[in-house]
């Protein structure tokens, strides 16, 4: 009895420093901002904030910015989820084929994740505004030399995505070689004998035993576009205008930069924070959907 | 044995993350929270002189630039050391800060100035420094031109200056008349500066009629299609690649590098342009932002130091701010460290930049039009209505749908 007594101190004294850090940063903060979401607050020491029930909420699905947000931040998301994924997975089968340098390409193709999204932005920034239509001057495409890649609601938002597959391929890349070098050979040498060609060792083996590397990667993927903010404030800083049912807005705000603007800009913090908890769910019954799909669909050893 | 060793590390683990929150006791200290990095060094260098003067410790710390002051000031609330002067930029940081300011009474420098931060009589605010922006020129390609900056006080004077400086653009070496930007890296620009052309341009210095009716959701409807005019002017005749994707650099560089005759900056290029090597004369001459003649430039103060009411050490923050007024090491600061343009007239120096030069001359001259950009609410500015220009400059929307959404902006802040 007084060993049980001892051990379970000795576990709580063990469990408490990261116990009690999860609670003060995480589980705290939540509840607050649940309570702060439904008030006008404004974070001024010493104001005490008055509960204003849902209006915050409310304001929020009246609002076009908001929701021409929402669909741009969903358009972007899906596309990055799929370039980044297919850009990763072609890189990782030819680094993992015999072939001269891999590890050099590898390394190489890593290389921008460890770049910050903001000098990546400002970088990418500088080549669609400057070398793209220095390009165009020097081959004589007048297209490209008066491109303003940048003034294009769709066109920047390809941009980004183009900028943040850059950034973010090389990662994920490196799960899927690591998945690929475990896929069992006497597997795939076995079928070679039975006569498979490369798409059906492709699509039943390969696909199959790498399953599980597909939920890890759709789910960072999912939720790093859902979230962006860093490259899109260096590269396109909410621009440029698009028209939305007459009523100007700014294309590449997404939502994680609406909701800092919202909060910051307009200094409305208690709507800022109402968003950000609805950004909270969405992303959470997304990626929660997202998991629970990729986890049928994998394969035990 | 081992088994307490390890009970005693885990304790020591909990209470040292807790032992960072200490307070401890300060001696007689002021704290500066300030906004303007290109200063940090030189407010510093001030500071540590006036330790050694005085015995009275300054500390003086930045945050702006990249990193938004108005929320790092948040932040710095919330920690155990508040500032004793920090900054506030109009009247809305003033409505954001009201609890915790207390007003400034018979300091010396009250006398010295005509810009201080003032509210319902009560001065709460030292200008930090003036500045000033209007169609700032290049002299030397307006006199090869041909066109008299004294020309410059209307729409049609402005129109035909552009219609006859464009024709020449070849023999000028030109890209385009005008160096203006409206891309999403510089609503400042238009949200901010050019529309204090609809707030303020003709009328008295210190007049809010327009301003108050804004803020109660109702637009000038006159005042706006003229200013529509303007605007439409200064977008025909700037070059497209500055005007929607340009940034800072791009604006100020196409200037600077004499590819513009006009820029729509004020008086804080000046450091860029002295650090890039530009000698050729410049001043300002006005905006034409609405009809009739205009004969001043936009002067203001854009912060304001003001006291923490919660201050411990008030009198001490106080004496700071009236020896940088009153004391010639202050203006020595101000002045040819800092490079601003004081706000108090007992200041002899002069600046040695031109445009800064140039804005003294306005000032003693009292052709000035207020600022009340900074008195609109949070964000409407640069975010609810700079966009409009940007559509507006890519063609996206026409000059009677800009009045419009403008318009429609205004009566939303009902």
């Amino acid at each position: 009895m007084k060993k049980q007594k001892k051990d379970s101190l000795v576990f709580w004294l063990f469990l408490a420093p990261a116990l009690i850090s999860f609670v003060v940063v995480v589980i705290v903060p939540f509840f607050m901002g649940i309570y702060y979401s439904m008030t006008d607050w404004t974070a001024v020491a010493g104001i005490t904030p008055n509960w204003v029930g849902l209006d915050n909420y409310k304001d929020m699905f009246s609002s076009l910015e908001f929701r021409y947000s929402f669909i741009r931040t969903f358009i972007f998301t899906l596309i990055s989820v799929i370039s980044i994924n297919v850009v990763a997975l072609t890189f990782a089968f030819l680094v993992t084929r015999e072939i001269r340098f891999k590890n050099f390409y590898r390394a190489g193709f890593f290389i921008p994740n460890l770049i910050g999204g903001l000098v990546l932005g400002y970088i990418w920034q500088f080549i669609f505004k400057s070398v793209i239509p220095a390009i165009g001057g020097l081959l004589g495409i007048n297209f490209l030399k008066e491109l303003l890649l940048l003034s294009d609601p769709n066109l920047t938002l390809f941009g980004l995505i183009l900028a943040f597959t850059w950034q973010y391929a090389g990662y994920i890349m490196m799960i899927y070689v690591a998945a690929l070098l475990n896929v069992p050979q006497e597997l795939l040498e076995a079928s070679e004998i039975d006569g498979a060609n490369f798409w059906q060792k492709l699509w039943n083996i390969t696909v199959p035993m790498i399953a599980q590397a597909f939920t890890i990667t759709s789910f960072l993927t999912l939720i790093n576009s859902f979230k962006q903010y860093d490259i899109i404030v260096a590269l396109t800083n909410g621009g440029p205008t698009d028209l939305y049912q007459g009523t100007v807005v700014n294309s590449t705000e997404l939502l994680a930069m609406h909701i800092y603007n919202i909060a910051f800009k307009y200094n409305r913090m208690a709507e800022g924070q109402a968003r950000a908890i609805i950004f909270f769910l969405v992303l959470s019954v997304v990626s929660i959907g997202q998991v629970y799909y990729n986890k049928k669909k994998e394969v035990e050893m | 044995m081992r088994k307490n060793l390890a009970l005693l590390m885990v304790f020591v683990l909990v209470i040292s993350m807790f032992a960072g929150c200490a307070k401890k006791e300060e001696a007689q200290e002021v704290v500066i929270y300030q906004n303007k990095v290109e200063i940090n060094d030189q407010l510093t260098a001030f500071a540590a002189a006036y330790t050694a003067e005085t015995g009275v410790k300054v500390t003086v710390k930045t945050s702006g630039g990249d990193t938004p002051y108005a929320e790092t000031l948040k932040a710095e609330f919330q920690s155990d050391r508040q500032p004793d002067i920090f900054v506030i930029e109009g009247l809305g940081g003033y409505k954001t800060w009201e609890s915790k300011l207390v007003p400034f009474e018979g300091d010396e420098w009250i006398n010295l100035t005509d810009l201080e931060f003032v509210v319902d009589g009560k001065v709460y605010g030292f200008p930090v420094a003036v500045e000033a922006w209007g169609m700032a020129y290049n002299a030397d390609l307006l006199a090869k031109a041909g066109v008299d900056p004294e020309s410059l006080t209307s729409q049609a004077g402005y129109k035909a200056a552009f219609e006859k400086i464009d024709a020449m653009k070849d023999e000028l070496g030109i890209d385009s008349v005008v160096a203006m930007a409206a891309g999403p890296d510089m609503r400042w620009v238009t949200g901010l500066h050019n529309f204090n052309g609809y707030l303020s341009a003709g009328l008295p210095y210190g007049d809010t009629t327009v301003l108050d009716k804004l803020n109660n959701g109702e637009a000038d409807m006159d005042r706006l299609t003229q200013y529509a005019d303007w605007v439409e002017l200064l977008f025909q005749y700037s070059d497209k690649t500055v005007l929607l994707t340009g940034n800072y650099d791009a604006q100020v560089g196409q200037f600077a590098t004499q590819k513009s005759v006009f820029i729509h900056q004020g008086n804080w290029i000046d450091p860029w342009l002295v650090s890039n090597g530009v000698t050729f004369p410049m001043a300002f001459a006005p905006h034409a932002s609405v009809a009739g003649t205009l004969d001043s430039i936009f002067i203001g103060a854009p912060s304001f130091y003001v006291l923490n009411k919660d201050s411990k050490n008030l009198d001490a923050a106080k004496a700071f701010l009236n020896y940088m007024a009153t004391n010639e090491k202050g203006h020595d600061y101000m002045v040819n460290q800092a490079k601003m343009v004081p706000a108090f007239n007992n200041v002899t120096l002069k600046p040695d930049t031109p445009l800064s030069a140039n804005v003294t001359e306005w000032l003693a001259k009292g052709k000035m039009y207020t600022w009340l950009q900074n008195d609109m609410p949070d964000g409407f500015g640069m975010g609810t209505i700079a966009p409009i220009y940007e559509s507006f400059a890519k063609g996206d929307i026409s000059k009677q749908e800009f009045i419009d959404q403008i318009a429609a902006k205004i009566a939303e802040l009902k």
